[in-house]
C-alpha cells in the first residue's frame, strides 16, 4: 500500500524528525496563525477576581458570516450566552463612531444586576421586570459580562470583542 | 556546590515554573503563562475542526478553568497536559454541539472549517511548506492532530502532549512512532521538500 516500514516507527527520535516538526509548526503558524487578539482576550478574561463563577458558553449568530467579526463593527451581531442557571442574549449595534448599544435579555433576568466589563473599567446595569437590559454608547474593544443572580453563583462569559 | 545536569527548558517545563510561581502569589505569571501556551493550545482547537470563532472561545474558556482549578492541580509541571485535555474535550463538546445544530440548520456548521484550510486557496509561503502540506493531508486524521500540535512543544514533552491528546503510549516519543514515520516516507520521495 505505501512504502513505510515498521520498524521506522520504533526507531528513536533524531534531529531530522524536529526539522520536520520545526516545519509543521512554522506552516501552521503561517496558514492558521493565532488570531491576533486571543491571548489579550485570554488576558482580560482571567483578570476578573469571580474565579467560582460559572463560565457560559457562547452562541454567536451574526447577521454576516461569523467570519466577518474580526473585521470593523459593521454589522448587527446576537450573542447567547448559556450556562446552567441563565440564558443570555446580547445584541450589539453599532452606535456611533467607535461604538455600540448593547441590548440584552437574560432568563431568569427579572431584577438581575449586570456587570459590563471593559479594558477601562466596569457599567454597571440591573435588568428590568422582563430581564432587559440596555448599555448605551459603549465604546468598542474588549468586553465580558457578569451576571450575578441573587442567591446564586455569579455568571462569567467568555470576552468578546466589540 | 557542582552544576546539577541542567533541566531541559521546555513548553511543559517552562509553564509549570509560570504556573508555579502564579500560584506562590506572583499573579503577572499567568499573563505570561497565557502568551506562552496560547499557540499550542489554539492549534489543539483547531486540529479538532473548529471553527475559529469556537477555537478562541474554547482557549478562553479553558484559562478560565484552569484559574478556577488552580488548587487541584498536583503538580506544575502537569499545567500543559492539565489545558491540552481541558480544550481538546471542550473542543470535541463544542464540536459535537455544533454538528447537531449543524443538523438542523442546513449544516451552516460543518462547511466552513474544511473550507477553510483546502491547501488549494493557502498561498503557503515555500514549495517546501506546499509540499509539507500535501503530504500532511494524506495522513489519517488522528495522525494530523497529533503531529499539529506536538509540533508547537518540544522533543521530551512528546509523550505528555501524545497522552494529553488520547493518543496511545508510544504514539510518539522517544521514539518516533507511525505517524512520523509515515510522514518522512512520503516526504522522502518528494523531490519538491528540501534536505537543508
Amino acid at each position: 500500500m505505501n512504502n513505510v516500514r515498521d520498524h521506522d516507527a520504533d526507531a528513536a527520535l533524531d534531529d531530522y524528525d524536529e526539522h520536520i516538526l520545526r516545519r509543521m509548526a512554522q506552516m501552521y503558524a503561517e496558514a492558521d496563525p493565532v488570531p491576533p487578539d486571543l491571548v489579550a482576550r485570554s488576558q482580560f478574561a482571567i483578570t476578573l477576581d469571580a474565579l467560582h463563577a460559572e463560565v457560559a458558553e457562547l452562541q454567536r449568530w451574526g447577521t454576516e458570516s461569523m467570519a466577518a467579526r474580526a473585521e470593523a463593527p459593521t454589522g448587527v451581531e446576537t450573542i447567547t450566552f448559556s450556562s446552567s442557571t441563565l440564558t443570555t442574549m446580547v445584541t450589539v449595534t453599532p452606535a456611533g463612531p467607535g461604538t455600540v448599544r448593547i441590548d440584552g435579555w437574560a432568563a431568569p433576568g427579572a431584577g438581575l444586576p449586570v456587570e459590563l466589563r471593559l479594558e477601562r473599567g466596569s457599567e454597571h446595569t440591573v435588568a428590568d421586570e422582563d430581564g432587559r437590559f440596555v448599555f448605551e454608547d459603549v465604546s468598542i474593544g474588549l468586553a465580558q459580562f457578569v451576571l450575578r443572580p441573587v442567591g446564586g453563583a455569579p455568571v462569567i462569559t467568555p470576552s468578546i470583542q466589540l | 556546590m557542582i552544576d546539577a545536569t541542567p533541566v531541559p527548558e521546555t513548553l511543559a517545563a517552562k509553564a509549570g515554573t509560570l504556573f508555579d510561581q502564579f500560584r506562590e502569589g506572583d499573579k503577572a505569571k499567568m499573563a505570561d503563562l497565557v502568551a506562552l501556551l496560547t499557540p499550542i493550545l489554539w492549534h489543539t482547537a483547531r486540529a479538532q475542526r473548529l471553527d475559529a470563532h469556537s477555537a478562541e472561545d474554547v482557549v478562553q474558556s479553558a484559562w478560565l478553568a484552569l484559574i478556577r482549578n488552580a488548587g487541584s492541580i498536583t503538580s506544575p509541571i502537569a499545567v500543559l497536559h492539565w489545558m491540552i485535555v481541558t480544550v481538546r474535550r471542550e473542543a470535541w463538546r463544542t464540536a459535537s454541539r455544533q454538528s447537531r445544530l449543524g443538523a438542523m440548520e442546513a449544516d451552516e456548521f460543518e462547511a466552513r472549517p474544511s473550507n477553510e484550510e483546502s491547501p488549494d486557496e493557502l498561498v503557503l509561503r515555500s514549495a517546501d511548506a506546499s509540499a509539507l502540506w500535501r503530504h500532511v493531508a494524506q495522513l489519517p486524521a488522528r495522525c494530523q492532530q497529533l503531529l499539529r500540535v506536538i509540533a508547537f512543544a518540544d522533543r521530551p514533552d512528546y509523550s505528555a502532549v501524545a497522552d494529553a491528546l488520547g493518543m496511545p503510549v508510544g504514539s510518539i516519543g522517544p521514539t518516533r512512532g507511525r505517524c512520523l514515520a509515515k510522514l518522512r516516507a512520503l516526504l522522502s520521495t518528494d523531490p519538491a521538500w528540501g534536505i537543508e
